[in-house]
């Protein structure tokens, strides 16, 4: 160990030890952004769960460099390569698999490493995985690692020490993995990124947290799901129908040789047994996968070579059977597209859930372009478009989006988050545009908003003295409470309206905003206001720490 | 006279069934390995409590060849004529099973055999029409085919708590578009020629039954209406005084859905049927 986590000098090196707190951590980092990522998998889904695969990969990788003996940098890389290939599961977990390997080749026979070392070794890792697939695809964790690695070898010729060149690596992984859709048709028909390049990008951004000492952030944060560089448009059941293939069955396992094991020959030997064939490993060891109609005649073949491990066999009918149906039940074949922009991606589930055709991101400060509405607009198969700002500041942009379309648009101008869901409940798919629009805007006065933020600087609003960092809480854009803490305004706020003949309401918490703290706020409501129903929801939006709906 | 034969999918009250001389062949309710004659061996409130305390969820079946015939040969000994309505044949095989027994048998009594492609009290104001007419002296061939053009005329509006039980049954058609809301929905669904449709979703219970009155009064011409409840008493109590003051002078019937029907809607559910015949 050489000296204390974030408070290393320059260029300092690391050892193998620290590469284990490192992976450690960013497995930890993971394991949050877990439901995002199995959220993010499209059809066809020859993996499952795409998060669950790459976590799991991960702990057997730590398993093995907690069980190595020594500590150089060296020798836990080698051990980390091994847990992660007797662990790989799924595509991406295999793909990880190769990466570790390359990281491994590059840091051999190193005690200690340095920034420009592990720039190279990560290279190493992205240049194994290329090779370990018989056909390469763009738009997936290979791209993201190879562009990722690109960025932190380009600055390790300008810097030496490890955190800034993490810096530029995570930060080539985040554009890299919402240029995805771009390269891959599937992912942008589907309207996400890469699931697999959104899990290296994670345990990137949560090594790097480690090295800054940002390991309190790890504890109480969350992974951000990467916004695609494209809009996200729905799946729609008839693109669906288009692309049904026979699947067969997703086999996959560990081969332990009698001999020395010929990956090569193996791969040739499989490669007209059916698709997406993966053999990776070494002399001693192989995992397969391939996708083929008949598991039995791979698993013979194999089990004349070895002994096998791990034998997964998951029948891909069954699984996109269930797919087909949940994206049937998801997207409705409505006339008439919806486009909504949203902010948090917990609020973007919600109006998804609710049927949204697109989602626009907000962004940080939440107002996006003309353009991007426009792109959003264009991008849906549908001649009728409704949007939704919810946002005050966004309904002027989204006015202009009219004129510059030849699809008939029309605004109905939520200001608030829970305006517009409230609007879309309000859609109805049997009626034409103008009495949609005009049933969206009449439910937007149905609901009463409130929101909670910090002041970012001090000021006199109304019979209101604001200091800088005290709570405020908004009903419907009006400020109505400050004080000391977000929970305190928002239940004090809502003691103070009208709720007698309320019945429900909906709270919504933020990005930096704690569940147990969220969960708090509930059963705050819950004991001051017994008549009403309470429901707590992840929001995922910045800046505001609460967002609540009363109707 | 002519005879009046429904299925329990009717969700007539016994009491109007008695009065109206009106036949109600019971479907099957499953749970599990044990099975029940919905209204006959099983009550509604009797159903709702083994819902909540049942792992498994309940199946339905349609009455047996045997069953219908049973009843066709009973009423054969009163009358030369039946008319025999049910559940639409999009949701369930009882219209199948009961043209089958109308046409087996020696009987010299005519069986017309009508399938509503409705279900519950859109059904059952169908049916009880129908046995008004029987008791206006009506002949067979003009009630069934009154039956048939009103069929088209009837409506169906209903708010559920989920619709978990009408995707797991099957049942739950192009309204399956409201399924998978994130946050807590009340969904509102209609009948509409045999087949579930999506109307809305509220995000409140007040408001789901406002939007039935609305649905409701948007209807043109209503001659008689049911409110329908299952597990959910006073909510339907309070549609069935906003539905008096929208509909006054008429009379509105209050039901309680059998188990066969409530076997695919689950708990909480309050509905609004029109007839407009």
């Amino acid at each position: 160990m050489q000296g204390k986590r974030g408070a290393r000098g320059r260029a300092a090196a690391y050892t193998g030890q620290d590469l284990r707190e490192m992976f450690a951590a960013a497995t930890s980092w993971l394991e949050k952004s877990v439901p995002d990522i199995n959220a993010l998998n499209v059809f066809p889904v020859p993996d499952g769960d795409c998060g669950t695969n790459m976590l799991l990969t991960m702990r057997s990788t730590l398993d093995e460099a907690y069980r190595a003996p020594d500590n150089d940098a060296g020798a836990v890389a080698q051990a980390m390569a091994r847990g992660a290939l007797m662990g790989a599961r799924g595509n991406s977990g295999v793909i990880l698999s190769q990466i570790f390997r390359g990281l491994a080749q590059g840091l051999e026979g190193r005690e200690s490493f340095r920034g420009k070392d592990f720039a190279d070794a990560l290279a190493q890792g992205s240049t194994v995985a290329y090779k370990a697939l018989t056909r390469p695809v763009e738009g997936t964790i290979l791209t993201v690692a190879r562009e990722a690695s690109a960025a932190a070898r380009e600055a390790s010729t300008r810097q030496s020490d490890l955190v800034p060149i993490m810096e530029a690596t995570v930060a080539a992984a985040r554009e890299s993995v919402a240029r995805t859709p771009t390269l891959l048709p599937t992912l942008k028909q589907a309207g996400v990124v890469d699931a697999g390049g959104q899990g290296l990008y994670v345990l990137l951004e949560g090594a790097l947290h480690h090295l800054k000492g940002e390991d309190g952030l790890i504890r109480d944060q969350r992974p951000e799901v990467v916004p695609s560089s494209v809009p996200l448009v729905s799946r729609f059941p008839q693109m669906m129908a288009e692309k049904e293939e026979p699947y067969g069955y997703c086999t996959e396992f560990v081969l332990e040789g009698n001999r020395k094991l010929d990956a090569e020959k193996i791969k040739k030997s499989l490669s007209g047994e059916g698709q997406s064939l993966i053999v990776v490993g070494d002399e001693k060891i192989l995992h397969i996968h391939i996708h083929t109609f008949d598991p039995g005649r791979i698993l013979h073949q194999a089990t004349s070579l070895g002994i096998l491990h791990q034998i997964k066999i998951q029948n891909m009918d069954d699984q996109h059977q269930e797919y087909a149906e949940m994206v049937k039940a998801q997207a409705p074949p409505a006339e008439i597209a919806t486009v909504v922009v949203v902010s948090g991606d917990g609020l973007g589930q919600v109006f998804r859930s609710l049927g949204a055709s697109v989602i626009v991101p907000g962004g940080q400060t939440m107002n996006p372009s003309t353009r991007e509405m426009l792109q959003a607009v264009e991008s849906v198969p549908q001649q009728k478009v409704i949007i939704l700002p919810n946002n005050k500041n966004v309904v002027p942009a989204a006015r202009q989006v009219q004129e510059l379309t030849s699809k008939k648009v029309k605004v109905v101008p939520s200001e608030t988050m829970p305006q517009g869901v409230s609007a879309l409940l309000a859609f109805n798919y049997d009626a034409d545009l103008a009495t949609n629009a005009a049933q969206m805007e009449s439910a937007l006065p149905a609901v009463k908003t409130i929101e909670v933020t910090r002041a970012v600087r001090p000021a006199r609003i109304g019979k209101f003295k604001v200091e800088k960092g005290q709570a405020i809480a908004f009903v419907d854009g009006e400020l109505a409470a400050v004080g000391g803490s977000p929970p305190g305004v928002l239940l004090d706020v809502l003691q103070k309206m009208d709720t007698e003949k309320s019945e429900i309401v909906t709270v919504y918490f933020g990005k930096i905003t704690r569940r147990s703290e969220a969960e708090g706020v509930a059963a705050g409501i819950r004991e001051k206001l017994p008549n009403l129903e309470v429901e707590l929801v992840y929001g995922g939006q910045p800046h505001y720490s609460y967002i609540a709906s009363v109707e | 006279m002519v005879r009046i034969v429904t299925d329990s999918a009717s969700d007539i009250p016994a009491e109007v069934a008695r009065q109206l001389q009106i036949s109600v062949v019971p479907m099957y309710v499953r749970f599990g390995s044990e099975v029940y004659r919905d209204g006959v061996e099983l009550s509604p409130d009797d159903f709702y409590r083994k819902l909540a305390a049942s792992p498994t969820i309940p199946t339905t079946s349609a009455p047996k060849v045997k069953d219908f015939n049973e009843v066709y040969d009973r009423l054969a000994q009163e009358t030369d004529e039946i008319v025999s309505i049910h559940l639409s044949s999009t949701f369930s095989t009882a219209y199948e099973t009961a043209v089958r027994a109308g046409g087996t048998g020696r009987r010299r009594c005519h069986i017309e055999v009508v399938d509503s492609r409705t279900g519950a009290m859109g059904l059952g104001l169908l049916v009880i029409a129908a046995a008004r007419q029987a008791q206006l002296g009506q002949a067979g061939q003009q009630i069934a085919r009154m039956v048939k053009e009103s069929a088209r005329k009837t409506r169906v509006y209903v708010c559920f708590e989920t619709l978990e039980y009408l995707r797991r049954g099957g049942r739950i058609g192009r309204a399956r578009t409201l399924l998978g809301a994130t946050i807590k929905v009340h969904p509102i669904v209609g009948l509409d020629k045999g087949e579930v449709v999506p109307l809305g979703r509220e995000r409140s219970r007040a408001r789901a039954l406002d939007r039935l009155c609305r649905l409701a009064g948007e209807c043109g011409h209503v001659s008689s209406l049911a409110v329908e409840q299952g597990a959910a008493p006073e909510e339907a109590g309070r549609l069935h005084a906003s539905l008096q003051s929208l509909f006054p002078g008429t009379d509105i019937y209050s039901s309680a859905i059998g188990c066969a029907v409530a076997a695919h809607t689950g708990p909480r559910v309050v509905g609004v049927c029109l007839y407009g015949g």
